[in-house]
């Protein structure tokens, strides 16, 4: 495999071939990076993927539509709910339904904790690669609350498979409230101190300002998603362009930053969660009385002929889904577009002309999911 | 410019006399097109309608014929708008997306190694996600026979 | 002159008890070496340290490597027991195979486990790695896992909790006290 990469690229005598991975140690999953070197310098860059590729798609075509929801969640693990969304949603405009009031009030919640929670585990991921161990150890301390949070409601830490047409599992448990706002206002402080941190060391300014700059035009152009979007003035957000569940009616920013380095991308992640708290902090109080979900019988779901594209905003950006039905108990063909594969495929580029040294500061800055790269 | 769907489905009708069309929701439009015809689609859209952002392309497998299908969207506003083409299986080719979308490269890709849809023009079209010795399966096409595969 | 021949009348009194464990071993390669220690007592004592030393191996790949790294993070806090996540495999003493196997990932594992030094162990983290789980029926997974690594310990679930992460190497310790751990059985 690698052999094969090498007698590929003509080497110059002052060029080097360096592999990175496929194990990386913190990147959740594997993925091999081939750089070309000068010196110290990236000539070009190489990106081999499918190392967890598990043929998810053609799974879900043999699976009835129930029994695809725990299979979406295998996709990217860090936001199981917003891929749970993405499938449910398209499921229901097929169907013609739409989630009850209450059940609206729930997955918006629920998102945006996985918002939180995702972004937490990708700032820490993100800090042990430029070497900022102890900001990876907070990162998941501040973590676990909102899993329990999460597993609370749905019983499960990771891949929770809570969403259903319609909506949701179950209905939240009692002292759910309290415990939120709780958790939420301790979140809110620590987070508020990390950016504080963040934003002041010098020796991580000087690792990250002005460093893997991905322009605003060139980000348009690439076509990465989410932060890394954002992160370079481009306020493209699904819940704004594309709005679904209650996500027209609430009062939230898009945040963005000028710069498009790898501290912007970084900070438009902490200020995200921020504003995922205040979404919260809004939907909470509200959260109206009546059923959790329609009266469907989940087993014997049964779409009209058709095909629709759902769209939602995951942790990591735009993340769509392709559905086709055939009017028969399974997907015809599930096509998922994930945010991670778009910004992945805009690392080689970005990787051109940087430092080595800087190589995995921009590479983890992007936030990837290997796992939903593959599929 | 305001574009909304039905217009961006009326302009491509009389630029590319597009016949078959539908608008499905205030956001989402499709339209089935020539295959011949994409390239030239892509670059009106991109270039005068403001469609400046692909969001994805699929491949399905419809029995005797394959259909690639593109979501082409912006980044101003929230219309999707689905292009089907279909290309025979005996020889299926279309012209690649790259010269307008540079990230259709890697959705090409991955459509021409599950599916079998070759794109003309793609600078690189390789495996991105099957193993070198797996291609040529084209996996997801229903007539695939290694599913399922209890080893 | 005198003293040599001195010397050399001494290792002719030794000669015979050289004799007796040149006859029953020979200390030419480690694996001798741990052979020999094997049959002592000494051999309690490096399991006791082997034991309480268990350095991990961190390669995510997929959502069970997700509870692998929070298992080594500070709310599990598996330090106190001796288990340190390393990041490089010749650091490592166990590899947790924590998700789906690919038959493209494959090469790349067994390089990695080939990487790591004697002693070492493996533990199957999650039911992909067990038997497939959900992907059980995919045309690029590998769900045969015992065929390739000498397996110690099978944590099912979907993901495993972290506590069940600890509880397999609780259980991983007591196998390696009792020696019944595969590299000690020889079955590998
Ligand atoms: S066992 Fe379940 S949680 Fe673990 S890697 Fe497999 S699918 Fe993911």
């Amino acid at each position: 495999m690698n052999g094969e990469i090498e007698t590929q690229i003509n080497l110059k005598p002052s060029e080097m071939l360096l592999h990175l991975g496929p194990q990386h140690p913190l990147q959740p999953g594997p993925f091999l990076l081939d750089l070309v070197l000068e010196g110290e310098t990236v000539k070009d860059a190489t990106l081999e993927m499918g190392f967890i590729h598990k043929g998810i798609e053609k799974i879900l075509e043999n699976r009835t539509y129930l029994q695809c929801i725990p299979i979406t969640d295998r996709m990217c693990y860090l936001a199981s709910i917003s891929n749970n969304e993405v499938f449910c949603s398209g499921v229901e405009s097929l169907m013609g339904i739409e989630p009850t009031e209450r059940a609206k009030y729930i997955r918006t919640i629920m998102l945006e904790l996985t918002r939180i929670q995702s972004h937490l585990l990708g700032i820490g991921e993100y800090a042990t690669d430029i070497g900022f161990l102890s900001m990876f150890l907070w990162m998941i301390r501040e973590r676990e609350p909102i899993i329990s949070l999460l597993e609370m409601v749905t019983g499960a830490r990771l891949n929770h498979s809570f969403v259903r047409f319609g909506g949701v599992a179950y209905d939240l448990p009692a002292g759910f409230k309290e415990k939120t706002l709780r958790t939420l206002n301790e979140i809110r402080k620590k987070v508020e101190k990390h950016d504080e941190i963040m934003s002041r060391d010098s020796v991580y300014l000087k690792r990250t300002k002005g460093v893997g700059v991905l322009s605003r035009k060139a980000a348009m152009e690439l076509g990465v998603a989410g932060p890394a979007m954002r992160g370079s003035g481009v306020d493209y957000d699904i819940r704004k362009v594309d709005p679904y569940l209650l996500y027209p009616d609430l009062d939230f920013k898009v945040i963005t930053a000028p710069n498009g380095d790898v501290f912007d991308r970084v900070k438009v992640r902490l200020s995200e969660i921020l504003e995922s708290i205040y979404i919260i902090e809004q939907c909470i109080d509200m959260i109206p009385g009546g059923p959790f979900k329609q009266g469907y019988n989940p087993y014997l779901i049964k779409p009209k002929p058709g095909e629709v594209y759902s769209r939602v905003e995951d942790p990591r950006g735009e993340m769509g889904m392709y559905i086709v039905s055939d009017g028969t108990f399974k997907p015809y063909r599930v096509k998922v577009r994930g945010p991670a594969f778009a910004t992945m495929q805009a690392l080689p580029p970005l990787l051109k002309g940087a430092y080595m040294a800087d190589n995995a500061a921009i590479a983890s800055s992007m936030d990837s999911c290997t796992s939903e790269v593959d599929r | 410019m305001n574009t909304t769907g039905e217009l961006t489905l009326n302009m491509l009708k009389e630029k590319f006399q597009v016949t078959e069309m539908r608008v499905e929701s205030p956001n989402r439009v499709w339209a089935r097109i020539a295959p011949d015809k994409i390239l030239a689609i892509a670059k009106f859209l991109s270039n005068e309608l403001e469609f400046d952002h692909l969001s994805s392309i699929a491949g399905a497998d419809y029995g005797e014929a394959l259909e690639a299908v593109y979501q082409i969207t912006a980044y101003s506003h929230g219309i999707v708008l689905t292009l089907k083409a279909k290309v025979p299986k005996s020889n299926p080719v279309i012209d690649s997306l790259t010269p307008v979308y540079w990230n259709a490269a890697w959705y090409e890709r991955e459509a021409y190694e599950l599916l079998g849809i070759s794109f003309r023009g793609n600078p690189n079209l390789a495996p991105l996600v099957l193993p070198a010795e797996m291609m040529g399966e084209y996996p997801l096409r229903k007539d695939y026979k290694g599913y399922p595969n209890p080893t | 002159m005198g003293e040599v021949e001195g010397a050399g009348s001494e290792t002719a009194k030794v000669r015979p008890i050289q004799k007796i464990i040149d006859a029953h071993v020979t200390f030419t390669t480690t694996s001798a070496i741990h052979d020999f220690l094997k049959k002592t007592p000494l051999q309690d004592l490096i399991n006791w340290g082997r034991k309480n030393s268990l350095w991990f191996l961190t390669q995510p790949m997929g959502c069970c490597g997700i509870e692998m790294i929070c298992t080594g993070a500070p709310h599990y806090d598996t330090d106190r027991f001796g288990i340190i996540p390393r990041c490089s495999p010749r650091q490592a003493d166990v590899m947790i195979i924590s998700g789906y196997i690919t038959k493209k990932y494959m090469p790349a594992l067994k390089l990695l486990w080939d990487q790591m030094p004697e002693p070492k162990w493996v533990i199957c983290m999650g039911d992909c790695s067990i038997s497939g789980g959900p992907f059980w029926e995919s045309y690029s997974t590998i769900i045969n896992t015992e065929k390739y690594f000498p397996v110690d310990i099978y944590i099912p679930g979907c993901p495993p909790r972290p506590e069940q992460l600890i509880q397999g190497f609780v259980e991983l310790q007591k196998k390696i006290t009792a020696k019944q751990d595969r590299t000690q059985k020889g079955d590998t």
